[in-house]
């Protein structure tokens, strides 16, 4: 990224540079290996004829790789990022060794030796905050905290009848396996799914800009009775390291929030160096489903930290292709704050962020904006340099004329 | 704001004559306290420099007490940016028609004393339904507060003007005037960097943010404006007071309003108009608006977000008056508006475009509008026949509201669809506008060989060839 130092572990600040500007005007999103458009394919592979457990698979085929995103509910939600650098890849799941208690080797990409780059994304706990009485509301933790739902213990319904092929997305819903408050029944937690096949922007806030390199996740939590008057929710989200550290998180702060009005930054968590795996989102949350300025609340994340296996739960998905490896850094995000709009207004509280592979993408300067500075600069300067042409003619012309006396 | 129009008014006739003082024989024993009752020594004039002086004051700081309370007030009264905007367009409305009557309303109608009463009444009763909008959690009756408090705010600038017109006409008017200025900026700054911390403390004793929190905020914010009408009431009785011992007239503002003079104007003054209407939009609503703007995009603590929103006032309180010298002894007003409306492009550009610490922009902000109420104001003057003056600048004034009331709903409008940047480019599309008024001002006023460009020691030699 232009501008910012080179990531290191934990938080990094970018500052903004004169480069800043000139890529907000040049910036295009790049995929990996510059794919300008791929074919997406949705595909539900479920255990036939158990059909309750199921893995949504999306293959985008470019002309030199493919991405394959695999996203299960089987355990804790968790979703499957492997790049490769064929567009010939396929994958392989074998059913009995995935639900055995040994799923190493149940999911797999061939050819292995094509695989450039993958990691996995899970979303392991739902926090619950009560946050009467702060006044701070970057402390952490925002309050008191109730018991945290753990994801590994949700239902999820059958995603092959939310699958929609016209918008290349699908939706888990899931609440609590046992449910002793009966918080959950009449709400749920939600994981919507959206594949792209190009660049483009949606028009749902935070309308983050996409490519055809990433797809995007929204998590909402609609219906779910809150068990205090002012709860905050949180997501416990786990990442797979690239090696022994951490992945890096990074703040940016850009000049543009057009398309998320009052919203300056940015965060990301990099896998490593490019091209590699990248999470974006913006820091804001929405409390309502239209989302706009008035329902935007902040969303603060924390720093990863690095977390043993053992204490999260685990996702057999990511078990059984990634196999023994352990090193999970998780980091958790909270949304809303003690004043403002919270889930406390509608019961609704909606995030999203995007997941793919190779140079996440830069907001650029809309063309409206541009044009608006170019006339607003363009035409007094004009102006000037006409009216300072016609005084330097007029003076002339005066200046030949002789007077009489 | 009508505070701007001090240096020209002092070319309007009307007010006093001290004729009173000379034949008037001075007691013998000349105690502090007697200097103080004499309408004719200074010392009394001083206490009625005071009053005046705080006269506006309530006004000032309860017109901008939405920007300081913005977040309160849209969290509180659950309404978005576009609303919000209304309580800023709602004080406008009423001046587009008042700025061509409130000249007639104090001369003809009310007279001074009970014109500046009857306002200040007005300014107290609109400040309370104001709050009483936020008790009772109604924010038809906050807009309503802020058309009541808008129906005296400004006229109430205008008596105040009078009465200075009348008390301290001669050499030491412009001090006067400035001084008044520097008094309602004070006004403007202390409300920027009180309320929060009011809001806070209001709070705290009644245990929940709210609209009630809100409310009796408001009110006890209103107590500046009783201070405002108990001095309207000492006025007039000094002013009464005044009148009898030394026999002076009531102050009159001297204008005449005829609304058919408007198709004299020529085309220096039309752009004299443009500019005023297209500057003045980019810099009250984003004042209204900063706040958040600061805390949002640079991150600032809501203290130090107020005290920034509030560094325009601060500087132009000083500068005003430096800033009317320099224009006074150089002339040049046209160059001087330029250079104020580039330096304000400029400041508009490095708060949208760039990351810096936005106290450099903010302060050039101040420092071009200080330099442009100077250079701008006085011009019309230059190019109106004073038998037309007071239409002209009842006109200037009304299409100022005119254009600030449509813009505030505007700009909230732009804020909540489209984001901070989008706002500031609005705003700097305004300010070139008026950059673009200001160059064909200049080649206007050349090509006709106009007078607005002299500098002052040229307008001296033809002020002596013309008596000559």
């Amino acid at each position: 990224m232009s501008g910012c130092e080179k990531p290191s572990r934990g938080w990094g600040y970018c500052a903004p540079s004169p480069v800043l500007l000139l890529s907000l005007l040049t910036a295009a999103p790049l995929g990996l290996l510059g794919e300008e458009t791929r074919q997406v394919s949705l595909k539900v592979i479920s255990n036939w004829p158990d059909f309750s457990q199921n893995l949504l698979h999306i293959q985008a085929v470019g002309t030199n790789s493919t991405l394959h995103y695999v996203w299960s509910s089987l355990g804790p939600p968790a979703a499957l990022l492997v790049a490769t650098n064929t567009p010939n890849s396929t994958l392989s799941v074998n059913w009995s060794l995935l639900l055995s208690s040994d799923p190493d080797g149940g999911l797999m990409v061939l050819p292995k030796e094509s695989i450039q780059f993958s990691s996995a994304l899970v979303f392991t706990r739902l926090f619950e905050f009560d946050s009467t009485n702060m006044s701070d509301a970057a402390s952490r933790p925002p309050g008191k905290s109730y018991p945290p739902y753990s994801l590994a213990n949700f239902s999820w319904n059958n995603i092959t009848d939310s699958l929609d092929p016209a918008t290349l997305s699908a939706t888990f819903r899931g609440h609590p396996g046992h449910d002793p408050t009966g918080a959950f029944a009449n709400g749920s937690l939600t994981f919507r799914v959206q594949a792209f096949s190009t660049s483009g922007r949606p028009v749902q806030p935070p309308r983050l800009l996409h490519s055809a390199d990433t797809c995007q996740l929204e998590v909402a939590l609609a219906g779910v009775s809150p068990r205090g008057n002012r709860s905050l929710f949180g997501l416990e989200v786990a990442t797979l390291g690239p090696g022994p550290g951490c992945p890096s998180m990074q703040e940016l702060h850009s000049i543009d929030d057009e398309y998320a009005p009052a919203v300056f930054q940015l965060d990301q968590l990099l896998w490593g160096s490019l091209p590699s795996g990248f999470m974006q989102w913006r820091p804001v949350a929405f409390s309502q489903k239209q989302g706009s300025r008035e329902s935007a609340m902040p969303c603060q994340s924390s720093p990863l930290y690095p977390n043993l296996a053992y204490l999260l739960p685990q996702s057999p998905v990511v078990r059984a292709f990634f196999k023994t490896q352990n090193n999970f850094c998780a980091f958790n995000l909270t949304f809303g704050a003690s004043t403002g709009p919270g889930y406390w207004d509608q019961h609704y509280l909606s995030w999203s962020m995007l997941l793919g592979v190779g140079t996440p993408p830069v907001d650029a300067l809309s063309p409206l904006i541009l044009g608006i500075m170019a006339v607003a600069l363009g035409a007094p300067a004009l102006m000037l340099l006409a009216g300072g042409l016609f005084l330097l003619l007029g003076h002339k012309r005066y200046s030949e004329y002789q007077s009489i006396n | 704001m009508e505070e701007e129009e001090e240096e020209a008014r002092a070319l309007l006739p009307g007010g006093s004559d001290e004729a009173g003082r000379d034949s008037r024989a001075t007691p013998a024993a000349s105690g502090a306290l007697q200097a103080l009752c004499d309408p004719s020594r200074l010392a009394h004039r001083l206490v009625v420099l005071f009053l005046m002086c705080l006269l506006g004051f309530g006004s000032y700081f309860c017109y901008d007490n939405p920007a300081a309370l913005q977040i309160q007030v849209k969290r509180d009264m659950q309404v978005n940016t576009t609303r919000f905007m209304l309580l800023y367009a709602w004080y406008s409305w009423p001046n587009v028609v008042l700025c061509f009557f409130g000249g007639f309303l104090i001369d003809r109608v009310f007279g001074i004393r009970w014109g500046t009463i009857i306002f200040s009444c007005f300014v107290c009763i609109g400040q309370v339904v104001f709050a009483l909008g936020g008790i009772f959690n109604a924010f038809w009756l906050m807009e309503l507060g802020r058309f009541v408090f808008g129906i005296g705010g400004e006229s109430l600038a205008v008596a105040q003007n009078t009465y200075a017109v009348s008390w301290f006409k001669g050499k030491e008017l412009n001090l006067v005037f400035g001084l008044q200025l520097s008094m309602a900026r004070i006004g403007s700054t202390v409300n920027m960097n009180l309320m929060g911390w009011l809001y806070s403390k209001v709070e705290a004793s009644l245990g929940s943010a709210g609209h009630t929190t809100l409310g009796v905020t408001l009110m006890i914010g209103g107590i500046t404006c009783i201070l405002s009408l108990v001095c309207a009431l000492a006025l007039a009785y000094l002013d009464q007071r005044a009148e009898r011992i030394l026999h002076k007239e009531q102050g009159k503002t001297g204008e005449v309003i005829k609304l058919t003079d408007v198709k004299d104007f020529s085309l220096p003054l039309w752009l004299i108009f443009i500019i005023c209407v297209c500057y003045y939009v980019a810099i009250f609503p984003f004042i209204g608006l900063g706040k958040v703007f600061f805390t949002e995009k640079f991150g600032f603590s809501s203290q130090a977000a107020s005290a920034i929103n509030s560094i325009v006032y601060v500087i132009s309180a000083p500068m005003s008056p430096v800033f009317g010298l320099l224009v006074d002894k150089t002339g040049k007003n046209i160059i001087w508006v330029l250079c104020a409306v580039v330096t304000t492009l400029a400041s508009h550009i490095m708060l949208a475009f760039t990351l810096w610490n936005p106290w450099i922009a903010m302060c050039l902000l101040g420092l071009s509008y200080s330099l442009l109420a100077c250079a701008l104001w006085p011009m019309v003057a230059f190019v109106v026949p004073e038998h037309q003056l007071g239409t002209a600048y009842g006109f200037m004034q009304s299409i100022q509201n005119l254009g600030l009331a449509v813009i505030s709903i505007i700009a909230g409008m732009i804020l909540d669809t489209r984001g901070y940047l989008f706002l500031e480019v609005f705003f700097i599309a305004c300010v070139s506008l008026s950059l673009l008024a200001v160059v064909l001002l200049y080649v206007v006023n050349h090509a006709q060989g106009g007078n607005l460009n002299y500098s002052a020691k040229k307008r001296e030699e033809m002020k002596l060839s013309h008596e000559e």
